[in-house]
């Protein structure tokens, strides 16, 4: 085994001692870079009699108890670990270096290092994030796609968090539009999380970034999540929620958000309609509301002369009892039974009626005998 | 003194004939029993004995031997009491012989000498028939059952000193012992008339649709509903729209519930179908039957008629499986050491599970369940065991208003009439080929029995790949299209008839878009 595996990180040789110290857990990191003022070398940190540990002043015995224990990994565990990243291709960014993420930086609690595979964010271009819930409807999922793709388009950096449901949708949209996206994980990079992603865990990194702040191998635990929500915020200008119960992990990136002083844009729901109920809160606090990728990004100063694709407002022709059907068809999906209802026509004219309807493209079947319009109107 | 008596042993849902020899010499007094016996079978000794004693019959001390054969029949039950008395008052001589020939002897005996109703008397005198026995003496107690064995004396025996005045009376004018008419008995109601009429299901007229699409063509069926939305209900009536049974299947389910000592349970509706709904905590020698002498299970029990599994998910997974080879073969075998049995379970699957951990998907107010939690609940179920069912229907809750709403509802005698209609056309196409149902249509003659109009194949083919259906779903859509076309009258399945078949396709695995 090679004594000394060191990636190279812009201009700053990366070594084992530096992916160690990064990725201590338990410890915050403030604490890992007031540590690192007083230790700048990690190797020399890494050799430190525990004795020294226990003298520090501002570290609580939970944190000295968590240094330790990482001080007690063995030497060849340390090698071992720098070539797997580098085998996987996992590179480390740290407070210190100049590739490490501006925006990051202003933060209260900034990471101290970012595990990541792929490359980071440019500074240069605009970043924004766009979450909500992994139990959404079938609306907020084609609104999320809808915007990832109008932003991804126009150079901006979709980031979000890879989870299923929305955030999954906006990363797919910003894909589709072949921009730049970033998932942030609240696990090892080198973990597919959720294991339903595995399509965007491998498309990501070839047009953006997989960031965590935890060690690769790092498992998903649930604490880890909320935490990885402020870095989600921190490395964007604005945050759009699409949708978001009332008590959704989603909310607590748009508090993040506005304690690091980003934009808080929220997609309207129906008022009473419980999967909207957290952005309506949100609005009715004060967020922006989004209603548009234009408006949005005309709001934002991004980009002024944006101009909206109006290829969405297609005309159908469409006999009678079509148009009776497809009246009673909204963006929120209705069963064959409901629209039976409602229509009171023979089952067998309504399904004959459904087809037609989907053959023109109309209607979309989005799971078993439920039914919706295809996409809300003025989106591209 | 040697004398013979002839009885039987039930084996599966089949009977073998029996004899029960005795012997009865000078030497030291005993009673001896021999012949491959269980223990139930060895304590007939001293029931017999004490019956002899409090009837007032006595008998000389001397040694007795009893022998059943053939011998490497293990003999169980507690049939042959009766048999073993007579045989042994024979041998003393207290019976005439040819007072016993060619009748067929089985009862309990209790120990003051009445005789005590037991199971698989149906059976036994089928076999005694069979077999071109005369008569059949039975206790007085499984009377109706042994009638329904046509074309037979019935002896129905009250206790032994009554069996001896029959006896002696049977032999000298055998036209005396008349037949009582036992289909009467056993009830000419043919359904049961109660709470799960078709008519008390309001609204739910996809729902209703499934279920007689279902019954017609005597699909499987899987209904998927929130909790309280009427699945039970909407199964408990898709039983009372399968036509009446043939008095061939009446009499063979007869023997099923005889066998397992049920056949009380069928008294007044001998010709209605089946309904079996088992608790999700039985195990699987209940459902396939079994036990040291295999007894037949649940599924065997609902033969010809409806087996319903409520709250399917919640069924031990190994349970569920057993259901595979008899949902093929419409029969199940069973092995064991004493041997192999076969019992009958041709029945019309309904399952019945909540779609989601909490039960309310796709209703996105009321359940809260993530995509994984939703992705295991369906996983609880095997591919094969969904493959072989043919609808899956949503059950919707419905509103208070449709619930309570007016209107007359039709009747499940309408309803079963339409199905009688439909079963006929399919028997008509299927005459000769070994199937009756559009649900057996095999994969090889799916050409000659299912013409399809050239659109309606164009809207297949789409939907095989829009679907993402499966080379079985395909198939599956295919045949229930064909008992749709059935019921609408048309030979061709047509475009409409597909489109309505692959509304009960199986149910969206990929959960959570809504």
């Amino acid at each position: 085994m090679m004594a000394k595996e060191c990636t190279e990180l812009g201009t700053k040789p990366v070594c084992k001692y530096e992916y160690w110290f990064a990725g201590i857990p338990s410890l915050s990191g403030k604490k890992k870079i007031r540590l690192k003022s007083q230790f700048p070398d990690p190797e020399e940190f890494y050799r430190l009699p525990i004795g020294h540990i226990q003298q520090i002043p501002w570290l609580t015995e939970r944190e000295k108890k968590a240094v330790a224990a990482a001080k007690g990994t063995p030497e060849h565990k340390l090698d071992a670990q720098a070539c797997y990243c580098a085998e996987k291709g996992i590179k480390l960014a740290i407070w210190q270096d100049p590739g490490y993420p501006k925006r990051l930086r202003d933060i209260y609690s900034p990471p101290y290092g970012l595990f990541y595979r792929g490359s980071l964010p440019p500074e240069d271009a605009p970043a924004v994030a766009i979450v909500g819930a992994r139990g959404c409807s079938h609306y907020g999922k084609q609104m999320a796609r809808a915007i990832g793709c109008g932003l991804a388009s126009q150079g901006v950096s979709v980031i979000s968090g890879m989870a299923l449901g929305i955030d999954g949708a906006g990363h797919q949209g910003a894909l589709q539009a072949g921009g730049r996206t970033y998932g942030v994980f609240g696990c090892g990079v080198d973990v597919c999380y959720p294991a339903a992603h595995r399509e965007l865990y491998g498309a990501i990194p070839k047009m953006g970034g997989l960031l965590s702040e935890y060690q690769p191998r790092s498992k998903p635990l649930a604490m880890f999540f909320p935490q990885r929500n402020r870095i989600i915020s921190g490395l964007s200008d604005a945050v759009i929620v699409v949708e978001a119960r009332e008590k959704s992990g989603a909310l607590i990136t748009a508090d993040f958000a506005l304690e690091q002083g980003r934009e808080v844009y929220a997609v309207p729901g129906r008022a009473g309609d419980p999967s909207s109920q957290g952005t309506n809160r949100l609005i009715q606090q004060g967020a922006g509301i989004f209603l548009s990728v234009g408006d949005f990004l005309k709001e934002m100063g991004i980009f002024a002369d944006f101009v909206e694709d109006s290829a969405g407002n297609q005309k159908f022709s469409l006999e009678k009892s079509e148009r009776l059907v497809y009246s009673c068809v909204d963006l929120s999906p209705k069963s064959l039974d409901g629209l039976l209802a409602e229509t009171s026509l023979p089952l067998g004219e309504l399904i004959e009626i459904l087809e037609s309807l989907r053959e023109k493209g109309c209607i979309l079947e989005v799971y078993k005998n439920y039914y919706i319009r295809p996409e809300p109107s003025g989106f591209a | 003194m040697y004398r013979i008596v002839s009885t039987a042993i039930v084996c599966g849902i089949q009977s073998i004939l029996v004899q029960v020899e005795a012997d009865v010499c000078d030497g030291m007094p005993a009673f001896e029993m021999v012949g491959a016996l269980s223990s139930e079978v060895k304590e007939a000794r001293e029931r017999v004995r004490a019956a002899f004693r409090n009837s007032g019959i006595r008998l000389a001390p001397k040694k007795i031997t009893v022998n059943l054969y053939p011998a490497d029949v293990r003999k169980t039950g507690t049939s042959f009491d009766l048999p073993i008395a007579l045989a042994v008052l024979a041998a003393y001589g207290a019976v005439p012989e040819d007072y016993l020939e060619g009748i067929l002897f089985a009862g309990e005996v209790s120990l003051n000498g009445e005789i005590r109703p037991t199971t698989g008397i149906l059976p036994m005198a089928l076999a005694a028939k069979e077999a071109g026995k005369q008569a059949v003496c039975i206790p007085i107690g499984n009377r109706g059952e042994a009638e329904l064995a046509k074309g037979m004396a019935v002896l129905p025996a009250e206790n032994l000193n009554q069996v001896i005045q029959m006896l002696e009376t049977f032999h000298k004018d055998p036209e005396k012992a008349q037949n009582a008419r036992a289909y009467e008995r056993m009830g000419q109601g043919r359904h049961r008339e109660g709470d799960c009429d078709f008519s008390g299901i309001h609204g739910q007229k996809v729902l209703k649709r499934a279920c007689e699409v279902a019954a017609a063509g005597r699909h499987n069926m899987l209904l998927v509903g929130a909790p309280g939305a009427g699945k039970t209900m909407a199964a408990r009536a898709t039983a009372t729209i399968l036509p009446d049974l043939e008095e061939e299947e009446a009499l063979e389910l007869a023997r099923i519930y005889s066998v397992s000592g049920r056949l009380g349970q069928r008294e007044g509706q001998f010709f209605a179908r089946p309904f079996r709904n088992p608790h999700h905590t039985i195990s699987a020698a209940g459902l396939a039957g079994g036990g040291a002498v295999p007894k037949p299970g649940e599924l065997s029990l609902a033969h010809k008629g409806v087996l319903f599994l409520d709250e399917l998910t919640e069924f031990k997974r190994e349970v569920l499986e057993v259901l595979r080879q008899p949902l093929e073969e419409k029969a199940i075998r069973i092995s064991r050491s004493g041997g192999n049995f076969c019992f009958p379970a041709d029945i019309m699957l309904i399952g019945a599970m909540n779609p989601c951990g909490c039960g309310y998907y796709p209703d996105r107010g009321a359940c809260a369940c993530t995509p994984a939690v939703i992705r295991r609940h369906l996983g609880k179920l095997s591919r094969p065991l969904l493959d072989r069912i043919d609808l899956t229907v949503e059950v919707k809750r419905l509103p208070l208003a449709e619930l309570i709403g007016g209107g007359t509802e039709e009747t499940s005698e309408a309803i079963r009439n339409r199905v009688q209609a439909v079963q006929k056309v399919q028997g008509k196409r299927f005459a000769g080929s070994g199937i009756s149902y559009n649900s057996q249509i095999p994969v090889p003659y799916m050409e000659e029995f299912c013409p399809m109009e050239q659109d309606a194949r164009k809207l297949l083919q789409d939907s095989f790949e829009r679907l993402g259906l499966s080379a079985r779903g395909y198939y599956r859509a295919i045949r229930v299209a064909r008992t749709i076309a059935d019921m609408e009258g048309c030979g061709q399945i047509r475009r409409v008839h597909l489109m309505e078949s692959l509304m009960y396709r199986e149910i969206d695995r990929k959960a959570w878009e809504l």
